[in-house]
């Protein structure tokens, strides 16, 4: 059986968990390819106008998923689904009781409506049941037993947590570099989609900068407390952790700040407010930048010389 | 601490109700400024460019009152859950601040401990006195809403184009300088004797539209182009259920939210912030009820709505009933809006009378 995923929003979140605690558990995977030029056009196309554009990128990858974005060639149009099952899990709240964007708690409502392949889904809400429990239920959707799912989890934790070490360690490796650190400040799905950030992180380092995603910034859980922002102290995880990072970086030397964010974004619109008054606040340089389906490169690559000649 | 002066968030016709709260309380008030395309622009020039309508309309509704003087407003947070208008006040103290007002900014939550505390910090009024002044706020927001109700029952059938409407403006001038018990109870008596006065078609069968969507700007009717005063006067019948009444409800009673979510578990199985379950809801309650078209208003980008929509149009288009969503925002102009209603109409009585035939 194949459980296909979008790669894509919510994957960016926990990227490779989800894979290997599916593939240990003995499914196929099928991942959607790297956003291109194709995803998007069809999302664009079937999306709310005036959604988000991470979340119309979404509907493109689902849509690809589906087997409706055949390569260019229109006479296969009709090929079946090529995977059984699209997982769309619903994210409610983290393990701290925060909560996602809501744009998350209706996706996979709005999938079922798109797509004909079944929605595989469960919803997370440590608020309300215990995460455990929740695997448990999506163990039985899949017809195995506890025993296997409570392994499979350990697996996936595992390989989240190698990722997580690398990431710390080529972290200290960025900021112990001589060349001027950039803070990318965005959301997962953002950062690491090259396509939907125009390749943001390739144009800096053309530029002689050293960009650092402010995901990768490592944070010690038992500092999170003494670490809250004095601006204000946010219900959305993504909010809380984007500015007690902000606090993090804050504390080595950075020469400037870049803060992308998709067009249409409403959490982003309260976001940027805050996180563009602590870096003002730290007298660090800093450039808003909102994409979407429309955004050039050639545009933002003129406006990134520009910040950086600010810098010298 | 200099004395306060409160302005707050104006909201449609119920900023009548609002402001009496607050002079009960012996609170001196300087109400917000009515929304004008004039108010709206200011509002939006200071506001952050993606934030929603509301609170750019909101903004803009401040500045005329403080520039007369006001230095307290009153911002109530989280009342839609998950959504951002959880953030209006914080957004609009510092925003203000940053253009130099020197405001004292009240953000408390929804919940009524929080707000007896506030209140009860900014006026010093003893608990009987805001008991009192809540009790006198909850009967004149109740007649206002009446009122409205009323309204939309008479203006597609009155036999005077227009008396509704004169009728109406000349209420809630009158309302808002209304102050004690007894007046309020004579005026009431007089209000609803004169609604009743009002020369009506009875037997007149019409095709009926609800409106549904985010609870600002389906209320206010400055701020959607008096949809449901157009409607009424091409003699149809306008229903909403959305109105204070209705989200105090759902907050003192929960399971009314309950209820919502089992009727509309074929379509969404979570709330998704604000009223996006809701306009789920009443689609299918207004399709049950045999309506003959959907008028869905949001502030353009408002997160529930744009989730929940999709589920709307796949709704309208398993049930064939005429369905027009409105997103407005400081861009939207009021010719835009008629020439758009005007074909809804145009659908609607068609869909009415294929109907009957």
């Amino acid at each position: 059986m194949t459980i296909g995923i979008p790669r894509a929003l919510i994957y960016w979140k926990r990227p490779q968990f989800w894979e290997s605690f599916f593939e240990s558990l003995g499914f196929k995977i099928l991942l959607s390819p790297k956003t291109n030029k194709e995803i998007v056009e069809w999302g664009v196309r079937v999306s709310d106008p005036e959604n988000c554009f991470s979340n119309k990128v979404y509907w493109g990858h689902l849509l690809w998923l589906d087997g409706k974005i055949v390569e260019a060639s229109p006479h296969l149009s009709e090929r079946s689904p090529v995977c059984d099952f699209i997982f769309v899990p619903r994210l409610k709240a983290t393990e701290e009781k925060l909560e996602y964007c809501p744009k998350f708690f209706g996706l996979p409502d709005l999938s079922k409506i798109l797509v004909k392949t079944p929605i595989l889904t469960e919803t997370f809400d440590p608020r309300k049941e215990k995460t455990e429990k929740t695997f448990k239920k999506l163990g039985k959707k899949l017809k195995k037993g506890s025993r296997e799912i409570r392994k499979a989890l350990g697996v996936a934790l595992l390989k989240e947590r190698e990722l997580k070490e690398k990431e710390t360690r080529e972290f200290f490796e960025k900021i112990r570099s001589k060349k001027q650190k950039i803070v990318l400040v965005s959301h997962p799905y953002n950062l690491y989609d090259e396509y939907v950030n125009l390749r943001m992180k390739e144009n800096l380092e053309k530029l002689g900068a050293e960009p650092i995603f402010i995901d990768e910034i490592p944070l010690e859980k038992s500092k999170v407390r003494s670490q809250k922002s004095k601006l204000i102290n946010f219900h959305w995880e993504f909010g809380k952790e984007i500015m007690e990072k902000i606090q993090e970086i804050l504390k080595y030397k950075i020469s400037g700040a870049v803060e992308i964010s998709s067009f249409a974004c409403g959490c982003d619109a309260v976001l940027k407010e805050f996180v563009a008054s602590e870096f003002k606040r730290n007298k660090i340089p800093f450039l808003y930048s909102i994409i979407d389906e429309h955004t050039g490169e050639a545009g933002l690559q003129t406006r990134l010389e520009a910040f950086m000649d600010t810098l010298k | 601490m200099e004395k306060p002066i409160i302005t707050f968030a104006r909201w449609g016709n119920y900023t009548v109700a609002f402001k009496t709260l607050f002079e009960q309380l012996g609170l001196e008030v300087i109400p917000p400024e009515k929304t004008t395309s004039q108010v709206i622009a200011e509002g939006a020039r200071m506001a952050p460019e993606m934030f929603c309508f509301p609170m750019k309309v909101t903004l803009g509704n401040y500045l005329p009152a403080l520039k007369k003087g006001a230095n307290t407003i009153f911002m109530v947070q989280n009342v839609g859950g998950s959504c951002r208008q959880r953030y209006y006040g914080v957004i609009q103290e510092k925003v203000l601040k940053e253009n130099g007002h020197q405001i004292n900014f009240l953000d408390f939550r929804a919940t009524p401990k929080d707000i007896y505390r506030t209140i009860k910090e900014v006026s010093g009024a003893s608990f009987w006195q805001i008991l009192k002044a809540a009790l006198f706020f909850f009967k004149k927001l109740r007649l206002i809403e009446k009122i409205e109700k009323t309204a939309q029952y008479c203006r597609p059938r009155e036999l005077e184009k227009g008396a509704t409407d004169r009728l109406l403006s000349d209420f809630f001038s009158k309302l808002e300088k209304i102050n004690k018990e007894k007046d309020f109870s004579n005026f009431k008596k007089d209000a609803l004797r004169k609604l009743k006065g009002i020369k009506i078609e009875k037997k007149a069968d019409l095709p009926k539209v609800g409106l549904i969507g985010e609870i600002y700007t389906v209320c206010d009717p400055t701020i959607n182009f008096e949809v449901e005063r157009k409607l009424g006067l091409e003699r149809i019948e306008v229903h909403r259920e959305m109105d204070i009444t209705y989200h105090l409800k759902k907050i003192i009673f929960p399971w009314k939210d309950w209820v919502i979510q089992r009727k509309i578990n074929p379509y969404l199985r979570s709330t998704v912030g604000g009223h996006g379950r809701d306009a789920i809801y009443e689609i299918l309650h207004y399709i049950k009820e045999d309506f003959d078209g959907i008028i869905h208003l949001l502030p353009m980008a408002c997160m529930p709505e744009i989730t929940v929509r999709p589920i709307l149009e796949k709704i309208h288009q398993e049930s064939g009933i005429p369905f027009l969503s409105l997103s407005l925002d400081e861009q939207v102009a009021e010719a835009g809006i008629d020439t758009r209603l005007e074909a809804f109409i145009d659908v609607v009585k068609g869909y009415y009378q294929n109907k009957k035939s």
